[in-house]
């Protein structure tokens, strides 16, 4: 009896296994609790707000939800008006600067975008995007 | 008594038999949107195969750039309907993946992800779109790098600087290959331009961006 309730659990163990498996390894490249930015890229908003007048504020949230409220001082900078709003933002910009992309909340994506294309394609060094986005600054402030 | 346990098992039995289970058509949809298209359109068609009514909880996007809408609020038995998924493309380039976060009352499968895909194609590839000078640096030349995408042919470009500090120079390079030389007259001030590219023949513009920045602060 005991051995039957064993082997059974054991069993039940194998199949509930299974499915993890086969989930590690169609999934190996997205592993979910690790995120697309690296660490070094990332910055919480006491770090960002340590760099004061060093940093620039872009805001990568819709033009509405800019034009409600934003980080005192921050440029508007998204996707909808890249190439109207890139000029305005490179204006403001200076080498010295660190740059620091926020959106609306940890899960939004925008700011890594905004990120990467002023990496990849503008080329420019020390872009940051912030940890937990506009929230998490409204909650920390 | 043993009429009414087996009336309260089967009352168990059917009622655990009953479900609303909504049947995706497909929940991954994959757009090709053409070069000048404003904005991509994805259908998410579903079937109530249950035999309950499923009501919509909530439909939400990833992206301020994508807005979800359902046709109606709950679905009978046997109901079909879609969710229609805007996305916005804007200024956006390349591969974009949004999704549309589907809460129902299905005890089942109570949240669905359906993914929209947009493959957005790139007429022209700019490295870098933007170029600097200290002010004091020397005023040489600067390179930015132009490629047509791929299944676009461009056989001339048309540059110009909004600027008349900025001197700019065209070069083709390779079958769809260019180079533009950029240089400002002098460094010794801040000053900028956009530099507009027109492929021949193509209504979209592009941009590039110049310009002299401070000199660096001395520590």
């Amino acid at each position: 009896m005991k051995f039957s309730l064993v082997r059974q659990a054991l069993i039940l163990f194998a199949l509930a296994l299974l499915p993890g498996i086969g989930q590690a390894i169609y999934f190996r490249d997205k592993v979910s609790w690790e995120s697309p930015v690296p660490a070094s890229e990332m910055v919480t908003v006491a770090q960002a707000r340590a760099w004061g007048g060093n940093a620039i504020w872009i805001d990568a949230r819709p033009d509405v939800e800019f034009e409600r409220e934003h980080v005192p001082g921050a440029v508007l900078l998204n996707e909808d008006r890249w190439n109207e709003l890139l000029p305005q933002f490179l204006a403001t910009w200076s080498p010295e600067k660190r740059v620091v992309v926020y959106c609306s909340s940890q899960s939004c994506n925008a700011s890594r975008e905004v990120a990467r294309r002023l990496r990849d394609e503008a080329q420019l060094k020390n872009v940051f995007v912030l940890q937990g986005g506009w929230e998490e600054w409204l909650e920390k402030k | 008594m043993r009429t009414r346990i087996l009336t309260f098992t089967l009352s168990i039995v059917i009622c655990a038999a009953m479900h609303a289970e909504l049947k995706w058509e497909q929940t991954t949809v994959e757009l090709h949107p053409a070069a000048t298209d404003k904005e991509a359109v994805g259908h998410f068609k579903y079937q109530n195969i249950g035999d309950k009514s499923v009501r919509f909880k909530s439909v939400h996007t990833s992206c301020g750039c994508t807005a979800a809408q359902t046709q109606k609020d709950e679905v009978p038995p046997g109901g079909k309907g879609e969710i229609t998924a805007t996305f916005k493309i804007g200024d956006r380039t390349g591969t974009q993946v949004k999704t549309v976060t589907v809460d129902t009352d299905d005890p089942v499968n109570a949240t669905t992800v359906l993914t929209l895909k947009a493959v957005i194609p790139q007429e022209l590839e700019i490295n870098p779109t933007f170029v600097f000078w200290r002010q004091g640096d020397a005023a040489t030349p600067k390179t930015i790098a132009i490629r047509a995408g791929k299944d676009f042919s461009v056989k001339q470009l048309k540059v110009t600087s909004s600027s008349r500090d900025f001197e700019t120079k065209v070069e083709q390079t390779g079958n769809g290959q260019f180079k533009i030389d950029v240089q400002p007259h002098e460094t010794s001030r801040n000053m900028a331009a956009t530099l507009t590219i027109q492929p021949e023949g193509s209504p979209k513009t592009f941009y590039a961006l110049a310009r002299v920045t401070n000199a660096p602060a001395i520590q």
